[in-house]
């Protein structure tokens, strides 16, 4: 095999390049809350991991400039509505750099995945904040005011938009809400598969885990689909939607907290895909990435156990 | 010949190459260091200090069938016999001869050639492949005798001119410059060992040195093959699975399967020892890296890193030395060190500041380029954590401690001296597991042994007690048959 000589930084400095062309298509439809939402994130999860390590007693410079923390900001910033009240990311970042991370001894030893943590405790606690899209695109002054809830938010985005949002966004109509975003979220769905492109050719990702978790995804809703048309989502539509391509190449990837053999990281993967249709399709909540990867995490340890490679001469 | 490959290991390309292959004759050292340390015990000096000595001549052996003889590389006086630092991996010091040169560089008496070697029995091969102090030359330096005589149908002789350490060119150049003394070698091990066949393993990268090989074998007993160039392509067990696909079972040698593996450069100093009665008191040695022009040396034993660095036109910055190869070798401090018979190549490097040490991010890379299958990240994890029992059931002690994780981590974590540093440690427990359980066997028998005794003594007792019993009895009844005879006698006194 060829090699890259990197370190751990450089790799996460790759990760949030690669993760430039989804935002920015993000930021192409929804303007400019997406870029809000990242700001506030790294320089919450900074401040935030900065004063945990002072208490813990570590190396700030060195531990903030290895990047992880960065990343972990911008994921669950990207993962959140753009137009999430401030409150919602600084809370959230904040519950995953200390519940998710730090508490457990920091990079390396955190059993969950932090970002998706922090992105499940904000979807239980704040299910109104956490669900009302953007649907429009927002100029930096009119994300400013919407973000920082600065002026009314009617007589800038105008009442009717924001109850259509509101209105058409109900926590049970999963479905509606993947329709209302088609095209939007199917292109923001490909930069990110673009992005994920880039990690695998620069070999910071192995194949492993998006392949099977994309293939879990595609069984599982081909079958679904096939027991009866008209009642379940279309496989190219778990496909385009929602946190997809977003999932498969950033979040289940994160090697801390997924299983770290090769057979294990199919199986991990695999079983994510099948747990995102099964909550998309069955449960109460518009997006099951989150919850899939968190459930799957807890699995890692097992997995690694039963997936050990064939030891030379044993 | 099939070729087969094993998994992982990874391709490093020659840092620092050669326009022309060559090998130097190094100037004799004032002063050369013979380390005694031995595989197994320790040979005994047979000289003392303020004798003169000649270059050949024995200066420490041993009564012991395994190991071999160290003999002077130069003719001078006996300086010292003292413990001193010198490079190896354990870190101890070792009983040392310093020698200083008068020279003259004279020789003992050697018989001159002897290219029939097919007279001798195998017997008197060993001996003086024994008596001419040769080790693998590899790096374990274990000594070439005792693998040769204690196999037991050997088939296959692999001779291993793979020289996968990146950078170490001293086997190339041997095989380009020495191609005849190498098969000659090579058919002097093939009648001691009685194997069918040899196999030379080269790596593909050393076109010259296979062809040089190629042209000079005429017996067909002996087989070169290419193998493609990766790192610990080297390392014997992957080597013997490269070449024939046989997997030696963890816990096994080659020589249980019938397979002898020897470094090309021991067999140019078996066909030394043999046919010109020369033992072994010189080595080629590559001096490389960024802080001298590269360089291979023929140089006598003894002699200090020193000797050959200031050779090799050193810059003038500050350096870091290494010895052995960039990813098995190990670091040197002090230069004044001497060269031994598994000194491969230095490296001088121009010194640069230690990458910073990362949290593990259990990215994977180093389970990839793992030769043996292992899962470092997780042995990092057990070990840290110092959970030994768990690393063990990873299979710690099957790590061949290559460095290739070391190699390609990216949060530039010393994995293997984490492990090295846990074999060593669960080694010392389960000796002393052994101990505390030798003396709990020790203390049962101890137990068992006092109860038995008291229970013997008890039985004695009862015994005699009885015995004593049955005596007052019967001399009771004794008693009373005299009281019963008087008895009589005085009736019959008062009948009269």
């Amino acid at each position: 095999m060829t090699l890259i000589l990197s370190s751990t930084s450089w790799m996460m400095r790759q990760v949030i390049y690669a993760l430039a062309l989804g935002i920015f298509v993000s930021y192409y439809f929804f303007g400019w809350g997406i870029v809000l939402q990242i700001v506030l994130g790294v320089i919450t999860a900074v401040v935030v991991e900065s004063a945990f390590l002072a208490l813990r007693r570590r190396d700030i410079i060195s531990s903030i400039s290895d990047g992880s923390v960065i990343l972990t900001a911008i994921l669950l910033a990207i993962s959140i509505p753009s137009i999430a009240p401030w409150w919602v990311i600084i809370v959230g970042i904040s519950f995953a750099i200390i519940f998710g991370k730090q508490l457990y001894g920091g990079l390396g030893n955190n059993l969950f995945n932090p970002a998706m943590l922090g992105y499940v405790f904000l979807l239980i606690s704040y299910p109104l904040q956490m669900s009302t899209w953007s649907i429009n695109f927002l100029s930096f002054n009119q994300a400013l005011e919407v973000v920082f809830n600065l002026s009314n938010i009617d007589a800038i985005s105008g009442a009717t938009k924001l109850d259509e949002i509101k209105n058409s966004l109900s926590l049970s109509s999963s479905i509606q809400q993947l329709e209302i975003h088609f095209p939007s979220q199917a292109w923001i769905n490909a930069g990110f598969f673009f992005g994920g492109v880039y990690l695998l050719f620069r070999k910071i990702i192995s194949w492993h885990i998006p392949v099977s978790f994309l293939v879990g995804i595609v069984i599982t809703s081909v079958l679904l689909w096939i027991s009866n048309v008209d009642l379940y989502i279309p496989m190219q539509n778990h496909i385009m939607l929602g946190g997809t391509m977003l999932g498969a190449f950033f979040i289940a990837t994160d090697p801390v907290s997924a299983s770290t053999t090769l057979k294990g990281r199919i199986i991990y993967g695999f079983l994510i895909g099948v747990i995102i249709v099964i909550i998309r399709t069955f449960g109460g909540y518009p997006d099951g990435i989150a919850f899939a990867v968190l459930l799957m995490n807890m699995t890692v340890p097992l997995i690694d156990i039963y997936t050990q490679p064939k030891v030379f001469g044993k | 010949m099939g070729n087969y490959s094993f998994n992982g290991g990874i391709v490093i390309k020659n840092p620092y190459l050669l326009n022309k292959v060559e090998i130097i004759q190094a100037s004799l050292p004032k002063k050369i260091i013979l380390p005694l340390q031995k595989f197994d015990g320790k040979a005994e000096p047979c000289v003392s200090v303020g004798d003169y000595v000649l270059v050949g001549q024995v200066v420490a052996s041993t009564e012991s069938g395994f190991d071999v003889s160290s003999h002077s590389s130069i003719s001078g006086v006996v300086l010292s016999i003292d413990t001193q630092d010198i490079a190896h991996k354990s870190g101890f010091k070792f009983q040392c001869i310093t020698i200083k040169s008068d020279g003259e560089d004279k020789w003992i008496d050697n018989k001159g050639c002897n290219v029939d070697f097919l007279h001798y029995s195998k017997e008197v091969l060993v001996g003086i492949i024994q008596k001419s102090g040769i080790v693998g030359m590899g790096g374990a330096g274990f000594p070439t005798h005792v693998k040769i005589s204690k196999v037991l149908d050997c088939h296959t002789l692999i001779i291993n001119g793979t020289e996968c350490e990146p950078g170490v060119m001293c086997d190339d150049a041997l095989m380009q410059f020495y191609p005849k003394e190498i098969i000659l070698g090579i058919e002097i091990l093939l009648y001691i060992c009685g194997a069918d066949r040899a196999i030379i393993a080269i790596e593909d990268d050393k076109q010259a040195a296979y062809q040089a090989l190629l042209t000079v074998n005429h017996n067909d007993r002996i087989n070169i093959n290419q193998i493609p160039t990766k790192y610990t392509s080297g390392a014997e067990k992957l080597l013997i699975k490269a070449l024939l696909d046989i997997e030696i079972i963890s816990g096994r040698f080659a020589i249980n399967e019938g397979i002898i593996c020897q470094n090309i450069s021991t067999t140019k100093a078996v066909f030394d020892a043999v046919i010109n009665h020369k033992p072994l008191i010189s080595r080629i040695v590559t001096v490389t890296g960024n802080g001298v022009s590269p360089n291979n040396f023929e140089v006598r034993l003894g002699a200090s890193f020193k000797h050959l660095i200031s050779m090799s036109t050193p810059n003038t910055k500050e350096h870091n030395y290494r010895m052995g190869g960039m990813m098995m070798g190990i670091d040197v401090v002090d230069i004044n060190m001497p060269i031994g018979k598994t000194t491969s190549a230095i490296f001088v490097n121009n010194k640069m500041p230690k990458p910073i040490i990362q949290e593990c991010i259990r990215c994977g890379q180093c389970s990839e380029v793992c030769p043996i299958g292992l899962l470092p990240q997780q042995l990092y994890w057990y070990v840290k954590s110092k959970s030994f029992e768990k690393a063990l059931k990873y299979n710690l002690p099957d790590c061949i401690e290559c460095a290739c994780c070391d190699y390609v981590c990216p949060s530039h974590i010393p994995l293997v001296s984490y492990f090295s540093f846990a074999k060593m440690f669960s080694k010392q427990q389960t000796i002393e597991q052994d101990k505390v359980n030798i003396a709990r066997e020790r203390f049962k028998y101890r137990e068992h042994r006092l109860k038995r005794n008291n229970l013997e003594r008890a039985q004695v007792m009862l015994d005699k007690k009885k015995f004593l019993k049955e005596k007052m009895v019967k001399e009771q009844f004794q008693k009373q048959k005299i009281i019963d005879a008087m008895k009589r006698v005085k009736q019959v006194k008062d009948n009269f």
